[in-house]
């Protein structure tokens, strides 16, 4: 079913079709455990139609360099960087042309009242879900983690103000990150945040805000980038999916986010989703400021294997990995015996608006960061992570099948979600698209 | 005899005018429901009803790029320059009512091309053509195509006689020839949005081009469970105390299980139904009836957190101390402090 889904996926790609559509409707099916068997070829070939009538062309990105759909299995193509880098007196010194009642501006998130519009901007025009019930709610404290890793650029926090009322419309941002792809260690930058005004969607601003991001990268000598998206783009390094564990079923019920089937009761699904009151592992804790050389020696030796991951030095690790209150969580495994630290888990915080419910505003979510097993088995550190995730209120925990989250991803009752989420790497080709577990990258 | 020849008469009167009546409703019924069925299409759907040529020639489908970008050409032409019209924070940056009223009549119109049904005619799809071009690219510079290709040819002279027309007019002109084609056709578009919104094609919109994805459970089919309920049970579940009334009426037993030994009682209080549990008791439905499990209706209250049901349930006789085969009464399996299941045990 596997290949089934990776055949679908590289040949609508390879049409440069409709494929969003078409791989959910396909990836659905194939999860749907009733329906699993019925992917004939005929409904794939009626699929692979309908997608063609609605072809889209990616206008912008098939000026940029990327890898094009094209040149999806061309094994003649090398690995590694699509364009040289250009000499930095050829990077265009002026921001490119906004339309004129814009302007750019930078964004300094130090700044009390920046980061709070920054904030603002967000969290009413951020992603949505498909059926808009739901808007991500990004804590100004996160914003700032996010966007202050070790030698960020501030330069790279653009934004886009109306002219006249001075009004803050659309943000986008880089940080640098130390990438490692194969055996190729690549300073990227880690492009998100792309936000625009619902108001201006219609008004193409995006590509210049990328264009403008991707100058301001150049002008500090970085040729690469990599970023996520949950629609087809020219042309994904690994497809990856969300899957989701119910840790306050009730209330994911009632707001929509979850479904009760008619032959189920609540009673029953409560108890299906209840965790232990306390962890299990003998040595599990809390990640503390002295653990972050030992912390990162095992991330460091744990993330070798993936294709494609972050390069972390202890800098890297105290930064993104240490706790800080309602940003990020992190628990390790020390063993009562030798002291070693053997195992790793951590989730970030990152809540989401519910859209028009009477009872719930926010819905608490935590999301998967990185975790390592060597002595603890997966399924044990990882529902330790769900009971201390549970305690803190979260109403549900996300993860993506990135890295070995496939071993405990089921047993632990997850469910699969509707969400894809797609990687990309800007001016890097990679021979083959990854499987999301050869992939060591979580972006935020 | 005259009398009762009047009363015939204006019986008679009276049912055919009520005949036209109901047909005067019915037609207009039918057309709001033809209007909801449109705009609940599926884009994809629509695109595959209609031949391109006729979706074509209102202008809407040249390209397969939605058709909320294929709106960006008239939002920005005017939306640019007129700056000078208010000092709204919104100046110069929101797109005028005219453009949100001309994207949503471009949007009912392609969605209306898709529906046979409306015939609309040559003449009129030609004129909404030539407003759409100048609305959306301005004046026809275009050279003028073969006189070979007939429609190709039609459509550019259609764009072409309106000469230098500004496009607030042309939308103007637009949306009243659509108004007046289809003069409810602002009453789907509220329903449009929601469809389009959904719909495949507008992903990019609330997803992004680029970022994180907000991903929510796939809604799964009920699987393995092979659990039979009756009807009973479902209108219970589903809150339907006019159905349940019916059921119990005709002689259903009130406390029938199911398949997993649950009674109605204890659908109405997993779903959190407190009237269907009020009506069940009024029905001497049997309040400390056991599952297979050995749970009690009082049971399901305590773990789905319902207070005001379990509150309810006591004080209609449910036993607080009841065990059910784990060996837990209603308050052990309650993660919450409720008096009504502590104070029996200062009783007791």
């Amino acid at each position: 079913m596997c290949a089934l889904d990776h055949l679908c996926q590289s040949l609508s790609e390879t049409l440069d079709l409709g494929h969003h559509t078409l791989l959910q409707t396909i990836r659905k099916r194939i999860i749907s455990p009733k329906s699993g068997n019925d992917v004939s070829i005929d409904s794939l070939a009626r699929k692979v139609q309908e997608s063609l009538s609605l072809s889209k062309r990616h206008k912008f990105w098939e000026t940029q360099p990327v890898g094009q759909f094209k040149d999806l299995g061309n094994a003649s193509l090398p690995e590694g960087p699509i364009e040289p880098p250009t000499p930095l007196t050829e990077v265009k010194q002026e921001p490119y042309n906004l339309p004129s009642p814009y302007e750019w501006t930078t964004c300094d998130l130090d700044s009390e009242d920046m980061c709070s519009e920054v904030y603002l901007l967000l969290t009413n025009n951020y992603v949505e879900d498909d059926e808009n019930m739901f808007r991500f709610n990004y804590s100004k404290e996160f914003l700032r983690w996010a966007l202050h890793p070790p030698g960020y650029y501030k330069s790279w926090h653009i934004g886009v103000r109306v002219k006249t009322s001075k009004k803050l419309v659309a943000f986008i941002t880089g940080v640098p990150a130390k990438i490692r792809a194969r055996d190729t260690i690549v300073v990227m930058a880690e492009i998100n945040f792309l936000c625009v005004h619902k108001k201006l969607r219609s008004k193409r601003l995006a590509p210049v805000m990328i264009k403008e991001v991707t100058r301001r990268v150049h002008l500090e000598n970085i040729w690469q980038a990599a970023y996520t998206a949950g629609v087809v783009l020219p042309t994904p390094v690994s497809t990856c999916q969300y899957w989701h564990r119910s840790l306050n079923p009730k209330k994911l019920i009632d707001v929509g986010f979850s479904r009760l089937g008619a032959r189920m009761t609540m009673s029953r699904t409560i108890k299906l989703y209840k965790l232990p009151d306390q962890t299990v592992t003998p040595g599990f804790r809390k990640m503390e400021p002295h653990d972050v050389p030992a912390v990162t020696r095992l991330l460091r030796d744990y993330l070798k294997q993936f294709v494609v991951a972050p390069d972390f030095d202890e800098n890297d690790v105290e930064h993104w990995l240490l706790s800080k209150e309602g940003v990020v969580d992190s628990y390790l495994v020390e063993s009562p015996e030798s002291h070693e630290i053997t195992d790793f888990c951590s989730f970030y915080t990152l809540p989401s608006s519910i859209l028009g419910n009477q009872n719930y505003s926010t819905l608490k979510a935590a999301y998967s960061y990185y975790n390592v097993s060597t002595k603890t088995p997966w399924i044990q550190l990882m529902n330790d992570a769900l009971i201390v995730a549970k305690k803190k209120d979260f109403d549900v925990f996300n993860a993506l099948d990135v890295m070995h989250n496939e071993t405990f991803l089921k047993e632990l009752k997850f469910g699969p979600g509707d969400g894809q989420l797609h990687y990309y790497l800007y001016n890097y080709r990679i021979k083959h698209v990854l499987r999301p577990s050869e992939l060591g990258l979580v972006l935020l | 005899m005259a009398d009762w020849q009047q009363y015939l008469q204006s019986i008679i009167f009276g049912l055919i005018f009520s005949f036209f009546l109901a047909k005067l409703f019915s037609i207009i019924f039918a057309f709001r429901d033809e209007n909801l069925r449109i705009t609940r299409a599926d884009s994809s759907e629509a695109e595959e009803k209609s031949s391109p040529e006729e979706a074509d020639i209102i202008g809407v489908s040249e390209d397969t790029e939605p058709l909320i970008q294929r709106n960006d050409g008239g939002l920005k032409g005017s939306s640019v320059s007129g700056g000078e019209d208010s000092d709204d924070d919104w100046e110069g940056v929101e797109s005028t009512e005219l453009d949100e009223a001309f994207s949503a009549a471009t949007a009912f119109v392609a969605a209306t091309a898709a529906d046979r049904s409306h015939k609309v005619s040559n003449e009129v799809q030609l004129q909404l053509y030539g407003l759409y071009k100048i609305a959306t690219e301005g004046p026809c510079t275009a050279p003028q195509p073969s006189a070979l290709k007939m429609t190709a040819r039609a459509k550019w002279q259609a764009w072409q006689k309106l000469g230098a027309m500004p496009p607030e007019e042309a939308m103007e002109k637009y949306l009243d020839i659509v108004t007046e084609l289809f003069p409810s056709w602002l009453d789907g578009s509220a329903n449009k949005k929601k469809g389009e919104e959904s719909s495949g094609a507008h992903n990019a919109d609330t997803r992004g081009p680029m970022g994180p994805v907000f991903s929510t459970f796939i809604s799964e089919e009920d699987s393995e469970n092979e659990l039979k309920l009756d009807e009973i049970h479902a209108f219970a579940r589903e809150g339907d105390d006019e159905n349940l009334l019916k059921c119990i009426e005709s002689g259903v037993p009130v406390d029938v299980k199911d398949s997993e030994g649950r009674a109605p009682l204890h659908w109405a209080v997993d779903r959190g139904h407190l009237n269907i549990t009020k009506l069940l008791l009024s029905r001497n439905a049997d309040v400390n009836a056991k599952d297979l499990e050995g749970q009690t209706a009082l049971h399901y209250a305590a773990v789905c957190e319902r207070p005001d049901i379990a509150e309810f349930l006591v004080k209609h006789g449910a036993d607080v101390e009841i065990k059910d085969n784990e060996g837990d009464c209603p308050r052990d399996v309650c993660e919450l402090h409720w008096p009504w299941l502590q104070q029996a045990t200062v009783h007791n």
